[in-house]
C-alpha cells in the first residue's frame, strides 16, 4: 500500500469537533484501497453531537431532581460519568441492589464514610464534593 | 521513583484500529516490516456481534471487532513468534513495576486501557471504553512516553494518570493488562498465519453457533432496525441507530467498522501469493465496505432530525443491513475453502 494521503482541511473548526486528525481507509472504483489522514466527516459530527446531547440532557434532568430533593446526588454524578446503575456498582465496587438505594435521599443520608469514599473514588470527587454538589 | 530517562527508539506510525497499529508498530521495531492490514487480518480482527439485551451507553450494544488483545496474541501464535502477555495483576504496584522493569530492558510495551479518563484522548470520544491499546516506549522522571497508533504524534502521560487508565473500572476492565514480544524468529511463515487466520475468521463470521454473533447477528439486526421506530418511538430508534453508525465508525475503526481494513489485507495477502480468489474477495470486501459508508450516510440523516418524523424509512435502512450481510457472506464463502 502506498504512503497515507494527508487532508489538512478541517471540516469543523469550532472547539468540541474536528481538533483531531484520524486515519480512514476508503475504496475506489479501481480497486484500490487508499488511507487518508482527514478530520471527521458530516455523519460522526451528527451522531456524536446527537449523543452527547443526550447525556447532557440525562444529567441536567438528574440535577433538576437533586435540587428538589428527590433523588441523592449519587445520581446526579452518576450520569455525569455516563454510568448507568450497573456500570456504577462496577466502578464502585457496591452491589447493584445497594447502588439503587442509594440513589434515593433518605438512605444516601445514613451511609458510612467508608462506601462515600468509594463512590467519591469512582466519581474522581472529593467525599465533601459528593455530599455538597454544586 | 528514580528520575532515570529512557527513551527507546521506537517508531510512532499512524494507523487506523489501535490494537492492529500497535501490533505491526512492534513487529517493525523488531525489524520485520509488516503493515496494519496484515496485522489485523493473521489476527482475526474482523467480527461482529450483536447484543441488544447489554446496553452501553444506554443503548444496544454490538461489536465489530474481537476481543481486545486478539490481534496481538493470535498473530503472534499463528507466526510462531516468542511473545508474552500478562492477564491481569493483582495490585497496582506490581503492574507498574513490571511495565517499568520491560522498559529499562529496552522492550517496548503494550498496555490495555479505558480511554475514559485518558487525558490526550480527544473529549468527544472519551465515554466508557475498555478496550483500547496503546505501546509504552519510554520513560523520565514521572512521565512516560506513549504511542498511541489512533494519534497523529506520540504523546506522554503522568504516572497517576497512567494507573487510572491502565485500572480503569466497568466491563471489559484491563486490570493492567500487558503484552511485549520477546524474541522473533529468523523468518515468518506469512503464508500459514494468513491460512489459519482466515480459518478462525470464517468460522467466527459464519459458522459460530450462536445467533446473535457474525453474519446471523447482522441479520438479527437489520430485523430489529426495522422494529425500532413502533416499539420505542423515534427519538429512541434514532439514538440506537446513532449507536450502530458511533460504533462502525467510531475513533479507531478505519471506517465502515474494519470492513476497509480487512479489505485492503486479502488485497495485499491476494498480490503476495499471487491468489485470484482472494483479489476477487478484496474486490467484494472493498464494494460492502462502501455499502456500509453508505449505510452510515443515509442513516446519519436520520439521526440529525431526531425526534421528528424519520427522513429515511427504517424499513429501507433494515432492508440495507440484511443487504450488507448477504454481501459479507458471500465474501467468506468465497474464501472459505482457500488453498494459498
Amino acid at each position: 500500500m502506498e504512503n497515507p494521503i494527508e487532508n489538512l482541511d478541517p471540516v469543523y473548526k469550532n472547539k468540541s469537533y474536528g481538533q483531531y486528525r484520524e486515519m480512514l481507509y476508503s475504496y475506489d472504483e479501481n480497486g484500490n484501497f487508499q488511507q487518508t489522514v482527514c478530520y471527521h466527516g458530516e455523519p460522526e459530527k451528527v451522531v456524536l453531537e446527537q449523543a452527547w446531547d443526550l447525556f447532557n440532557e440525562r444529567a441536567e434532568d438528574a440535577k433538576q431532581k437533586v435540587l428538589a430533593g428527590k433523588v441523592s446526588p449519587i445520581a446526579y454524578y452518576m450520569e455525569k460519568i455516563l454510568a448507568d446503575p450497573l456500570g456504577l456498582s462496577m466502578m464502585a465496587g457496591v452491589s447493584l441492589w445497594k447502588v439503587k438505594l442509594h440513589c434515593r435521599p433518605f438512605f444516601f443520608k445514613r451511609l458510612g464514610e467508608k462506601t462515600l469514599a468509594k463512590y467519591a473514588e469512582a466519581f474522581n470527587i472529593s467525599v465533601e464534593q459528593l455530599k455538597n454538589p454544586e | 521513583m528514580d528520575s532515570k530517562s529512557i527513551m527507546i527508539n521506537y517508531t510512532h506510525r499512524q494507523a487506523g484500529h489501535c490494537e492492529s497499529g500497535a501490533t505491526s508498530n512492534l513487529y517493525n521495531f523488531y525489524g520485520y516490516q509488516m503493515s496494519e492490514p496484515m496485522a489485523f487480518g493473521i489476527g482475526t480482527g474482523i467480527y461482529f456481534s450483536y447484543l441488544p439485551f447489554i446496553k452501553l451507553m444506554f443503548a444496544p450494544m454490538m461489536s465489530f471487532r474481537n476481543l481486545p488483545n486478539t490481534v496481538f496474541h493470535r498473530s503472534s501464535k499463528y507466526l510462531g513468534v516468542d511473545a508474552t502477555v500478562i492477564k491481569k495483576f493483582s495490585n497496582v504496584k506490581d503492574s507498574m513495576d513490571a511495565l517499568d522493569r520491560n522498559l529499562e530492558k529496552g522492550i517496548p510495551t503494550g498496555v490495555q486501557v479505558g480511554v475514559f479518563n485518558l487525558t490526550f484522548f480527544p473529549p468527544e470520544y472519551r465515554q466508557h471504553y475498555n478496550m483500547h491499546n496503546m505501546v509504552v516506549y519510554g520513560k523520565k522522571g514521572n512521565l512516560y512516553h506513549i504511542s498511541d497508533t489512533v494519534m497523529e504524534h506520540p504523546q506522554t502521560l503522568t504516572y497517576d494518570d497512567l494507573v487510572r487508565v491502565r485500572w480503569a473500572k466497568g466491563a471489559f476492565a484491563p486490570k493492567g493488562k500487558m503484552y511485549w514480544i520477546n524474541k522473533m524468529p529468523k523468518e515468518l511463515d506469512i503464508k500459514k498465519g494468513v491460512e489459519l487466520g482466515i480459518k478462525k475468521s470464517v468460522y467466527e463470521m459464519t459458522k459460530v453457533p450462536f445467533w446473535l454473533v457474525g453474519i446471523k447477528g447482522m441479520r438479527v439486526m437489520g430485523k430489529d432496525i426495522k422494529k425500532w421506530p413502533k416499539k420505542h418511538g423515534n427519538q429512541k430508534a434514532s439514538f440506537y441507530l446513532g449507536q450502530i453508525l458511533r460504533m462502525a465508525e467510531d475513533f479507531g475503526t478505519g471506517g465502515a467498522g474494519f470492513r476497509y481494513i480487512y479489505g485492503a489485507f486479502l488485497k495485499e495477502s491476494g498480490q503476495k501469493f499471487e491468489n485470484a480468489v482472494l483479489l476477487d474477495a478484496a474486490d467484494l470486501m472493498g464494494r460492502t465496505a462502501n455499502k456500509w459508508r453508505e449505510f452510515t450516510y443515509i442513516g446519519a440523516r436520520n439521526c440529525k432530525n431526531r425526534s421528528s418524523q424519520p427522513e429515511e424509512d427504517y424499513n429501507t435502512l433494515g432492508d440495507m443491513m440484511l443487504e450488507i450481510a448477504g454481501m459479507e457472506e458471500q465474501v467468506f464463502k468465497k474464501i472459505e475453502k482457500l488453498k494459498i
